[in-house]
């Protein structure tokens, strides 16, 4: 690929079609090997300086992002911001000018707003990655999502995809509907209304989408489950009367995990809420891919890592 | 010094005049308005100092009036000052602007307004009238001395931004208000639906992740102060009206007898939601281009800039903290309602709510942004694209920047009829710029207009007989201005 039409950043599928797609997951197969060496390393991006911001608590994306670049023999410098220093954009964009003079050539964020990628692209001149920004777009899930799909069920076109919980407040929720639309699966959204915001506001974008509030009949022929966390402060802000009734309608009990095929693949973006969303029976189920997700995110970031600075 | 503004298209809304003519200004005030059948010979003598300016292809009205604008002082001087504020307002073409309560200190008492009101005559460049608070400070939980604030000059009573949870105080609020005859200007919003928002609640907001505000919280808001309007009599005027069923409800409201008026802004008249996406807004495509002068077709791009004659959000980068505004921009569905309210009278203003903010506010996540659109040297621009795409008429657009304020107000509406005070503001409806907000006389720089081609420029405004704003060398030449308007056709088919 010649530098003209590569890209630069990435902060969400939606600038990202089929075809790209589908050579980003042919590299991951490519890093999936490396991974599977002794020496599970190769000088791809040597001298390469990657910086990973995350202005947001999250340990294992992070050290997934760092796995993948060591990989790829780049120096990783990694740190966490959160609170009073970097609460205003002012120090976002001086952060980001500081590592461009640093000698940044890719920087990794994670930030509690949406669309901050997009400032952080805007002042550097070097390649962004997104690896989750506010209720916005978290692309490198929703990749390695896609690459665990293909990956068992050797195709993701025509797949029905039911993707239950808090929709509303997801970015792994909205890249995964980018990504899955893109590849030609069928989504159905499934939450209760509080969680998931007007139909017609999602279906605008997605017209595709089917929409529902029965969980039970969305997952009648699901080739895929995903559940997503549910975070404790919903209940704080009214929208659940509670967990109780969230798990009973909303979970994957152990009877519904008897309703799916044996070939449903169980999914979630992690961390989970064992005995909420998910009930233990389900996330350790044969049909269960939740460990694999997380073993392919790091080839997934890897391959991304390669495209953009490789 | 005296003048004669001659051979420009007169609009005086007030007086339900249009037409080609000249006037004559004397110390200060109107002096002669000579229309087409009258005009002025040349060879009279002028009164001794009388400069002639050349409005050829030009519109004269009488100078616009702002009730809503945010100047800074005392407090926000990192966002605007008097000076900065009211020269801005100069060069949008108003002559009079309400200055808003929210400063450090709030204007919510008489040593405040005392204060606001000696900064205004030193520094300011157009009129400057008072809005004094509602409530103390802001904060919504105590009524403030509106009376002596009257007395003081306070023209109405506002909590700029706010709006006043406490149904109680509210009421309390317009019916002390009802005594002295002044209007209560609201800002509805329910602030515990979509509480942390950082825009409209809908499509948009879905897709970009960012908490949203719906239509419903401004709409419930609006139905109850209509409602305490009618319960005591007061005088209620609706701020920044946004939504399609907010308009429904003040157009019910006025059909039925009850003491409301209401403004606009000119961007929630002109842009929507979208806008937050930038760059991944669909690119627009060519809207149809029905002819502001009858009978003659319109071109649809301006060959001499390239570029296309409407707004184009794409230019932007995608969640551009520059479109975060309280109300949020809203939807097409809106705008569409705000046009026809404006159109037929349910909204009697348009407001600049000018809202400037320094760079430090703006430069950050969007969700973090602080909201407003610095938005006087950009109000006739913006309006005027209604004019250009036929949705509005120019004679009617004008009226709600003079009549309208005015009616707001209580006042009789600003005039170009002899003996008047010379407040004054001549445009070209056809003249095309492209917004550099470098270039803002404001101290706030925040728009989402720049780099965006507007069609309509101030060239000169003059308050109380000064000239406070001219472009270029405007009117000097006796060759009149090059960029001729096909404006007079309009007005020769009206009459």
């Amino acid at each position: 690929m010649t530098t003209d039409t590569r890209r630069r950043h990435m902060i969400d599928l939606d600038d990202v079609d089929a075809e790209e797609i589908e050579e980003i997951l042919t590299t991951t197969e490519s890093m999936k090997e490396v991974l599977s060496r002794e020496i599970k390393q190769v000088p791809a991006l040597r001298g390469r300086n990657v910086v990973n911001m995350f202005f947001e608590d999250s340990t294992r994306t992070r050290i997934s992002f760092e796995l993948a670049a060591r990989a790829l023999s780049a120096n990783v410098v990694s740190f966490s911001a959160r609170g009073s220093s970097v609460e205003k954009g002012e120090s976002l964009i001086d952060t980001v000018r500081t590592l461009q003079s640093l000698g940044a050539d890719v920087v990794v964020i994670r930030h509690s707003q949406s669309g901050a990628p997009y400032l952080v692209a805007h002042h550097f001149h070097g390649s962004v990655i997104n690896a989750g920004d506010g209720r916005h777009a978290h692309p490198t899930q929703a990749l390695l999502d896609l690459f665990t799909i293909r990956e068992r069920l050797g195709q993701i076109r025509d797949i029905k995809v039911v993707i239950v919980g808090d929709i509303v407040h997801s970015r792994v929720a909205r890249s995964d509907i980018w990504g899955l639309t893109r590849m030609g699966a069928h989504i159905t959204l499934c939450a209760p209304p509080t969680l998931l915001g007007q139909s017609t506001y999602w279906l605008h974008t997605w017209p595709k989408l089917t929409i529902s509030h029965d969980l039970d009949a969305s997952i009648k022929g699901a080739d895929v489950v995903m559940a997503l966390r549910l975070q404790k402060e919903r209940m704080q802000a009214g929208l659940l009367p509670s967990l109780r009734e969230y798990t009973r309608v909303y979970g994957i009990t152990p009877e519904r995990l008897a309703q799916l095929g044996a070939h449903t693949l169980i999914m979630h973006p992690g961390p989970m809420n064992e005995g909420v969303e998910i009930s233990p029976e389900a996330a350790t189920a044969p049909n269960s891919v939740i460990e694999a997700q997380v073993t392919n995110g790091v080839a997934v970031r890897m391959a991304l890592l390669y495209r953009l600075a490789g | 010094m005296n003048y004669l503004i001659k051979n420009g298209s007169i609009i005086d809304p007030a007086r339900r005049m249009a037409t080609v003519g000249d006037i004559l200004i004397v110390d200060g005030k109107v002096e002669q308005v000579f229309d087409m059948t009258e005009m002025r010979a040349d060879q009279d003598p002028l009164p001794e100092g009388t400069e002639v300016i050349n409005a050829r292809g030009c519109v004269i009205a009488p100078g616009f009036t702002d009730l809503h604008a945010q100047l800074g002082e005392p407090g926000e001087e990192q966002r605007e000052t008097i000076a900065s504020g009211t020269l801005a307002a100069a060069y949008g073409g108003f002559t009079t602007v309400c200055a808003m309560p929210g400063t450090t200190p709030t204007l919510d008492r008489a040593a405040v307004a005392h204060q606001v009101r000696t900064i205004a005559q030193r520094d300011g460049h157009v009129h400057v009238e008072l809005i004094g608070a509602i409530t103390v400070g802001r904060e919504g939980k105590a009524l403030t001395e509106m009376i002596e604030l009257a007395e003081v000059g306070c023209i109405a009573f506002s909590d700029d931004g706010r709006a006043i949870a406490d149904t109680a105080l509210m009421r309390n609020a317009l019916a002390y208000a009802a005594a002295l005859n002044l209007p209560v200007m609201a800002h509805c919003e329910d602030a515990r639906l979509g509480a942390g928002w950082a825009m409209h609640e809908g499509a948009v907001s879905t897709r970009l992740g960012l908490p949203g505000t719906p239509a419903a919280a401004e709409e419930l808001m609006i139905a109850r102060d209509i409602a305490l309007a009618e319960d005591t009599g007061a005088h209620l005027h609706i701020c920044q009206v946004s939504t399609a069923g907010g308009v429904a409800c003040i157009r019910a409201a006025k059909e039925r007898g009850v003491r409301v008026t209401a403004d606009v802004t000119p961007h929630h008249l002109t842009l929507t939601d979208t806008w937050v996406l930038g760059s991944l807004a669909p690119r627009p495509v060519a809207p149809p281009s029905p002819p502001l002068i009858r009978g003659k077709a319109r071109r649809t791009r301006s060959p001499e800039l390239g570029l296309p004659d409407w707004l184009v959000p794409s230019i932007l980068p995608p969640y551009d903290s520059s479109t975060r505004v309280r109300p949020p921009l809203r939807t097409a569905h809106d705008v569409e309602a705000l046009i026809a309210g404006l159109h037929d009278g349910t909204i009697d203003a348009i407001a600049t709510g000018h809202s400037p903010q320094s760079r430090v506010a703006k430069e950050c996540e969007y969700g973090l942004a602080a909201p407003g659109i610095s938005s006087l040297e950009t109000t006739l621009g913006l309006v005027l694209t209604l004019v250009h795409r036929g949705e509005m008429d120019l004679v009617n657009t004008v009226a709600r920047l003079t009549e309208g304020p005015a009616h707001v107000l209580g006042r009789s509406p600003a005039s170009l009829n002899p003996g008047a005070r010379a407040d004054i503001v001549i445009f070209n409806p056809d003249q095309t710029w492209v917004v550099d907000s470098a270039r803002f006389v404001s101290r706030g720089k925040n728009t989402p207009l720049h780099g965006q081609q507007l069609k309509g420029q101030i060239m000169l405004t003059m308050t109380s007989g000064a000239i406070t704003f001219r472009r270029d060398s405007f009117g000097r030449s006796s060759r009149g201005n090059p960029q001729t308007s096909k404006l007079s056709g309009i007005l020769s088919d009206d009459e």
